[in-house]
């Protein structure tokens, strides 16, 4: 009796993880050499694959890309809510401030008196300069004057 | 081999479907869980698709924020992990675009955290012969994946390197799972000819 140990295309597919026939998985399973050969390419993948980083590495990459993302901590909603409450008794509380404090009455019926007065003596000079006023509106030329 | 979002995904695809909504919402904390649950994937696929010297961490977290703003168009249909796994492949293909390198894996020089690929070997006695051929074979693996073309080296390292399942590769790579298969198929092929002519 001979035996047929796996061919290349086989041991292929076992590596690659595809469904064997059942007289291949069998042998597969009994031989020692195409176990053997299976193996080795096993160990030298683990070999290949290098080693993971530790904790303290991912987390710091992890919490990196957290951060520049920003998001929202669960812990910071609560903080976001206490800050909220905050203001709005602050904001609730502004109008009772204002209504104890003292403004000055301002006179408006003084001041519209006084701003009818000057206006009434001369529009423009209650608006501009007296040079200003003479340029735009020249004094009126005396009868006889330089004819 | 069994994938990593499997393993690290114990609640499932309805809670993940659940701390993505969350995370859309703007909350840190399900966005987080998600990152949390999901970055050796990243690691891995970043570390294997960059050539030694880039900076690693930086693109992972490039890769992370990049998902988090763009969480948006996660249709919640497809695998979670073969999205994020998308994004990351994008972003090396921008890196090494923009940077004109040829991608490679180490040869003579692993890493320093690597661990010995004796470890990974049945036996318990490493004789200095075999000590020799575990190194030959480990640096002939990556040697044979950096020869690649590149659809095939990035089928293969999503698969043996990160242990995204078909679909999620199919879905990071935006093809078929057939196609995932083919090229699967001759990476395997090539790499395991080069890695049993290290160590006959």
């Amino acid at each position: 009796m001979t035996i047929r140990h796996l061919r290349d295309d086989e041991l292929d597919l076992a590596l690659t993880g595809e469904t064997l026939p059942a007289e291949v998985a069998e042998h597969l399973a009994s031989c020692l050499v195409c176990r053997r050969r299976r193996d080795g390419f096993v160990a030298a993948v683990n070999g290949a694959r290098g080693a993971d980083p530790d904790d303290a590495t991912r987390r710091r990459v992890r919490e990196g890309a957290l951060s520049a993302w920003g998001g929202t901590s669960r812990r910071r909603h609560w903080a976001r809510w206490v800050a909220a409450a905050a203001a709005v008794v602050v904001l609730s509380l502004v109008p009772l401030l204002r209504s104890h404090t003292v403004t000055p009455k301002l006179n408006t019926d003084a001041v519209l008196v006084e701003v009818d007065a000057v206006l009434a003596q001369d529009p423009l000079s209650a608006v501009a300069p007296e040079d200003v006023v003479n340029t735009i509106v020249p004094a009126p030329v005396e009868a006889g004057e330089g004819s | 081999m069994a994938s990593v979002a499997r393993r690290e995904t114990p609640l499932g695809h309805e809670d993940e479907r659940e701390l993505v909504e969350l995370a859309r919402g703007g909350d840190r904390d399900a966005a987080g869980t998600l990152l949390e649950r999901h970055e050796l994937l990243l690691f891995r696929t970043c570390r294997r698709l960059l050539p030694q010297g880039e900076d690693l961490e930086g693109a992972v977290q490039e890769t992370m924020l990049r998902a988090l703003r763009s969480l948006a168009g996660f249709t919640g249909e497809g695998n979670f992990a073969g999205w994020l796994a998308a994004i990351a492949v994008n972003l090396c293909r921008d890196k090494l675009r923009r940077r004109r390198l040829v991608p490679f894996l180490p040869l003579e020089t692993p890493d320093e955290d690597d661990p010995d690929p004796l470890d990974f070997l049945p036996s318990s006695e490493p004789s200095p012969d075999r000590v020799a051929m575990a190194r030959e074979a480990v640096a002939a693996m990556r040697c044979e994946v950096a020869r690649l073309p590149r659809r095939q080296r990035e089928v293969f390292a999503l698969r043996f390197f990160t242990g995204l399942d078909l679909e999620g590769i199919a879905g990071a790579l935006s093809v078929e799972i057939g196609t995932v298969k083919t090229h699967l198929h001759r990476a395997v092929h090539r790499v395991r000819a080069a890695v049993e002519e290290a160590k006959p």
